[in-house]
């Protein structure tokens, strides 16, 4: 197994976050904080209907009351649609409303107060249409259809090779059709020795970000707009702002802000350019902050999922074939991902060994708040869907459910099951130390029970992630990149892997986050892909920086460069003399040569290098209520290089106690339409007092696709997290659950049934 | 947030003349973290608030037998208070239990009685402990039980005019043993899915003197199950009993549905619960002194 | 319109308030303090913690008039100049956020616990933190980071 040779200063260690001082002492500056003179308020009016026609919008009291700046409604706004991908949402609503708590109307005023009193002033006269809300409703015949007219579609990504895609096909409310398949599922299944068949229901949960959606718009005199937005990628938003409001990229700059928490929700444009709509209007700079009731009633959460799947075991208990059934139900609109479907499809049962796979994926409109990313898009639905269904099988076979893992776990060599060739197939290693860690075979007291759930999931290698390295004449390096932080960790793993690649200490290093028309194109978080591409992008720029020095060293030492040698501590030596980088450099500024900046970027080829996590989770449940108590857990990590062991550390807490949301306490309840689970006091997120005793085991001696043998953590620790807890419930007392969230009602209610009691 | 008018009196006959001229428009504000929030929504809107801060310096905790606790003890101090402790353990349990940390240090004890939100924790001890609660207005001052204090969703007997200045609890008798049970199924700063204050007494023989059971969350007022306590009184403090007496809980409560559980769930809840905080209670009461 | 005379991280500060702002809106808006963050609006998160007379208060639901002749620390004041507060070197040197927009506010709180009680529990930490609510971290540096300033101290 590859390792990487480290300096020890850098990569590796535990350094502090370089955002971490001014995180600790209220000074990090979120767009929530942004403050510009002249700055007004915007806020906006929305729909209390899930389908409706607008019959008329009367604004003319709303726009007589003192500090009201601007009142905007459809008519006043661009006849644009945009999106991600799909370009189907209105700036504002424009003749229909298509969801509860669609925007109808927006003000901007001098204070929040007044914008609020002036939304109480303004008369729609809403005429009800039918409405459609499960996603299985929506493509009947007889449903209502949310978007008649084509829907322009820009340029994106697309499904890869074994798939076939359908944009908007002849089926009512369908945005994407997408079926891959992957040998024979079908004929494997007719000839299997057992067949089973379950399905599986997920309900949308928020991203549960502490920071709502903000965003301050300023069109200056000099027709720049400067932009701040809680936005993971701030490139991405640029272009599709620009194509949007017709405003070439080169005028449009969106400023460094930090964001208060992403988790895959940050990536849309949301009130951006209403908010620039306002600005123009009113003639001043607007900011408009979602209240928490609007971000859990009409943010973008994630996708709720049907998930039928039907597996075929041979006589050895091997899987011969897998056939997956996946409706996506999307909201109203399609606009908030930027891709046709979820990519969450591609590590079903990545884990195992399965020769044949056909997997259909639906995407449906219906009459609900849109829904976007969260986390691994799609997957977590899948990986409990997957890992219910593998643990029920080997229930009914009656085989122990690791074991049953283990038997059909992908090894080297093996294809997945759609048909990738992937290395560094560690999948029963994993297994098998987060097995031992957690004692699986060790007695259990009574009413105890244990549960298993594994996961698999490469680095992501999407899209173009660059950086500007700038050396100046101290030998200190200047690392200029074009994305935010979100959290996870991504300025100091920058500055840790660049300190690395020169032998410098973490002070020698500085990491600026320019405005957009300062930086080269990055498109920012997503996917688990910077420590990848960003990875990449820095290895890329520090390989031309090095050859750079190579050549001043060559000047300076009188040689050619390629009798240079670069030495571990970053000097540079030919021919028994030697000069340390410092001096090098100091020597090249009194030349005018220096300072000097080198760029690199990524290489967006999918490395076929994986990794795997296993979650076990232990849990007591009380019968008389239902209730489970979650003991402990122990979550196992095949891992590579750890760049920092306590941001890595910190993926793998964060990510688990968010999945446990999914799994124990959250869910966005609808009720016609409307999402009801309005304010925290309804929309439980776990709190400290919710956290299991967790042990971690990280696989030593990783191999990793980014430099240095590193690789991605912050989907892995969370997706395949809740069904390590429904299987545990299962051993417990043999309740089975087949949708989450996991409730005392429900499991009494199983209890009760099994025991033919009421 | 709606405006009004904040006034500061410096008396609680300031305060109470404040109450008595603009009775129905006027909310009385100590704390500040149920009616803030209710005016943030919009569910009241005031033309004055009164702020009791200034009378602050009053509040405390006498002992006398029992406790007489000021209407502007915070829940914090409450929980903490030495005196509480002792003497009404049920009371500091309920208090730790209520909300966070930042609400505890806020909120008084009377705002929470007048508040009168059917899911709060210290109505229910409170009703466990047969507390009373004195209102005072520029006419006069009565006590009322606490049992008969809420009559429904935010409502109370309180008039207009009047404020709560004292909650009383008499001294508890001997061989005392209560236990306060919040039932969290989801997130442990949720609203409970039901709680039950529970009190017993024991005789010499052990068997139960006295019970005293009250409810929270599960009706639109805390409830006392009277018909629980008629069927402990005299029996001897066994799991039979205990198991006989807590499903007739029943008939006290009217739970709703809401995202805690349905009503049925909520009623399942209240029996096993109501079973279980007597038990505790019975243990309690029977550890020596 | 009233009058508040008060101090804020130990400055004086005399302002007109109107009778309906909120602590929040007047840290923020009116005094350009922008490290206390608002976040649920309700009271549960306790994103906005900020401490009053030395107790941890929802900002976002406490009214700027309350905060008359009090003293409010806000996270602006829990440094003193260049000297970090043994909890904030805790927070950096075990992990104890991330996206940093929960972390004022946990530290106020976990201030508000060791002045309480120095040198509290795992348990009691987790009792006295529970309404702060973060979804970054998982909470387990939280409570790692609070332990070692307690033991620091």
């Amino acid at each position: 197994m590859a390792t990487a040779s480290l300096t020890g200063k850098a990569v590796g260690q535990p350094a502090q976050r370089v955002d971490g001082v001014a995180k600790v002492t209220g000074r990090t500056r979120y767009a929530g904080d942004v403050d510009v003179p002249g700055l007004i308020f915007g806020r906006c009016l929305r729909s209390p209907h899930p389908s409706a026609r607008i019959v008329s919008i009367d604004v003319r009291q709303a726009k007589a009351l003192p500090g009201v700046h601007a009142v905007l409604t459809g008519t006043d706004v661009p006849d644009v649609c945009y999106g991600r991908l799909c370009r189907d949402i209105p700036i504002l609503a424009k003749g229909v409303v298509r969801f509860v708590g669609e925007k109808v109307a927006a003000v901007a005023a001098d204070s929040v107060e007044i914008a609020e009193a002036a939304l109480e002033l303004i008369d729609v006269t809403y005429e009800e249409l039918p409405a459609v809300f499960d996603a299985e409703e929506a493509m009947r015949p007889t449903a209502p259809v949310l978007h008649p007219e084509k829907v322009e579609i820009g340029p994106g990504a697309v499904a890869g090779h074994h798939a076939e895609l359908r944009m908007y096909p002849p089926i009512p409310n369908v945005i994407s059709h997408l079926t891959l398949r992957h040998g024979d599922a079908a004929g494997a299944l007719a000839g299997a020795h057992r067949v089973f068949e379950h399905s599986f229901t997920v309900p949308s949960v928020h991203q549960g970000y502490i920071e709502p959606h903000t965003c301050v718009v300023s069109v200056g005199a000099d027709g720049i707009v400067d932009v701040w937005v809680a936005n993971k990628g701030p490139h991405i938003a640029r272009a599709h702002m620009a194509v949007a409001i017709g405003v070439p990229e080169d005028r449009l700059r969106f400023n460094p802000v930090y964001i208060g928490g992403d988790f895959g929700g940050k990536g849309s444009l949301m009130d951006t350019i209403l908010c620039y709509y306002l600005a123009l209007a009113a003639r001043r700079p607007v900011k408009m902050a979602m209240t928490s009731f609007e971000e859990l009633t009409a943010g973008n959460p994630r996708h709720s999922a049907s998930i039928t799947l039907r597996t075929g075991l041979d006589r050895d208990a091997k899987i011969v074939g897998i056939d997956a059934r996946i409706v996506f139900n999307a909201g109203a609109y399609a606009a908030f991902i930027p891709g046709p479907t979820l990519h969450g499809y591609s590590e079903l049962a990545g884990t195992y060994r399965v020769p044949n796979c056909t997997i259909e994926v639906l995407r449906v409109y219906t009459n609900t708040v849109p829904r976007g990313h969260m986390r691994s898009p799609g997957a977590p639905q899948v990986a409990f869907a997957v890992e219910s269904h593998i643990d029920m099988i080997a229930h009914e076979l009656r085989l122990d459910p690791l074991e049953f893992r283990r038997r059909n776990a992908i090894v080297e060599g093996d294809l997945t099951p759609l048909g990738d060739r992937r290395r560094h197939m560690r999948c029963r290693e994993t297994i098998d130390a987060g097995a031992s860690a957690f004692g699986w075979d060790k007695p259990k007291a009574p009413g105890v029970g244990r549960g298993v759930s594994i996961y698999e999931h490469p680095s992501g290698a999407f899209g173009r992630s660059t950086v500007l390295l700038t050396m100046d004449k101290d030998g200190r390096i200047t690392i200029l990149l074009g994305a935010p932080d979100q959290g996870t960790g991504f300025h100091t793993m920058a500055a840790q892997l660049v300190a690395e690649h020169f032998g410098l200490s973490m002070s020698e290093v500085e990491v600026v986050q320019g405005d957009t028309l300062s930086t080269d194109f990055e498109s920012g978080a997503g996917g688990q892909r910077l420590t990848l591409t960003a990875g990449q992008a820095i290895a890329d720029a520090a390989g031309k920086m090095k050859e750079a020095l190579t050549a001043l060293a060559a000047e300076r030492l009188n040689c050619a460069p390629s009798d240079v040698r670069v030495g571990p501590d970053g000097s540079f030596s030919a021919f028994g003399t030697n000069i340390d980088l410092k001096s090098l450099v100091g020597w090249a500024a009194s030349r005018g040569k220096a300072p000097f900046s080198a760029e690199g970027q990524n290489t967006a080829t999918q490395p076929d290098v994986t990794g795997f996590v296993a979650h076990f989770a232990e849990v007591e449940v009380d019968r008389e209520t239902g209730q489970v108590r979650l003991r402990r857990m122990v979550t196992a990590h095949d891992v590579g290089t750890v760049i920092n062991p306590i941001l890595h550390q910190g993926q793998i807490e964060g990510g688990l106690v968010q999945a446990l949301g999914q799994a124990m306490s959250e869910q966005i309840v609808l009720k016609e339409g409307a999402v009801i689970t309005a304010h925290l006091g309804d929309y439980k997120l776990p709190t400290i007092m919710d956290i299991p005793e967790l042990e971690t085991v990280l696989l030593p001696g990783g191999v990793g696709p980014a430099p240095f043998e590193t690789a991605a953590i912050g989907e892995m620790s969370n997706v395949a997290v809740p069904a390590a807890i429904t299987n545990a419930v299962f051993d417990a007392v043999g309740v089975r659950l087949l949708e989450l969230p996991i409730s005392g009602e429900k499991v009494l209610d199983c209890l009760n049934e099994k025991a033919g009691v009421a | 947030m709606t405006p009004f008018t904040y006034l500061e009196p410096s008396s609680l006959d300031e305060a109470l003349a404040l109450l008595a001229r603009h009775g129905g428009d006027a909310k009385l504000i100590a704390g500040g973290t149920g009616l803030v929030n209710l005016m943030k929504q919009r569910l009241v809107r005031p033309g004055f608030v009164i702020g009791l801060r200034a009378l602050q310096p009053l509040a405390g905790i006498a002992e006398n037998g029992g406790l007489a606790i000021s209407a502007l003890a915070t829940l914090q101090s409450l929980e903490a208070s030495a005196a509480v402790r002792r003497s009404a353990p049920l009371l500091a349990a309920a208090c730790g239990h209520v909300a966070t940390v930042r609400v505890r240090a806020m909120a008084t004890l009377g705002g929470a009685v007048a508040h009168a939100d059917p899911f709060m924790d210290t109505p229910p001890a409170l009703i466990a402990l047969d507390a009373r609660i004195v209102a005072r207005s520029a006419r006069g001052q009565r006590q009322i039980p606490a049992d008969r204090f809420f009559t429904g969703f935010y409502e109370t007997v309180l008039q207009p005019d009047e404020m709560v200045t004292e909650i009383l609890l008499p001294a508890q008798p001997p061989g005392n043993g209560t236990a306060f049970l919040k039932f969290l199924p989801a997130t442990h700063d949720d609203y409970a899915t039901v709680s039950v204050a529970a009190r017993v007494a024991l005789d010499a023989s052990g068997a139960i003197a006295d019970a005293r059971v009250a409810l929270g969350a599960a009706a639109m007022v805390p409830v006392r199950a009277a018909a629980v306590e008629a069927a402990l009184a005299g029996r001897t403090a066994d799991e039979t009993t205990l198991r006989d007496a807590a499903p007739l809980v029943l008939g006290a409560i009217d739970p709703i549905a809401d995202f805690r559980g349905s009503a049925a769930y909520k009623r399942k809840m209240a029996v096993v619960h109501v079973r279980r905080a007597l038990a505790h209670a019975v243990a309690q009461a029977r550890r020596p002194a | 319109m009233r009058t508040v005379t008060l101090t804020v991280n130990g400055t004086p500060v005399v302002r007109e308030v109107a009778d309906n702002r909120l602590l929040i809106e007047f840290l923020r808006e009116d005094l350009k303090l922008t490290g206390t963050k608002e976040s649920c609006g309700v009271g549960v998160c306790g994103a906005c913690t900020v401490l009053l007379d030395g107790k941890p208060v929802s900002s976002c639901l406490a009214l700027a008039v309350h905060a008359d002749g009090g003293a409010v620390t806000t996270i602006e004041g829990v440094a003193e100049g260049d000297r970090l507060h043994p909890l904030q070197e805790a927070f950096l040197a075990h992990g104890g956020f991330q996206c940093g927009i929960c972390t004022p506010g946990q530290i106020l709180a976990a201030k508000a616990l060791l002045e309480a009680n120095p040198h509290p529990t795992k348990a009691e930490i987790q009792h006295w933190m529970m309404g702060n609510l973060c979804r970054c971290t998982g909470y387990y540096k939280i409570i790692e980071s609070i332990a070692a300033a307690a033991g620091a101290a």
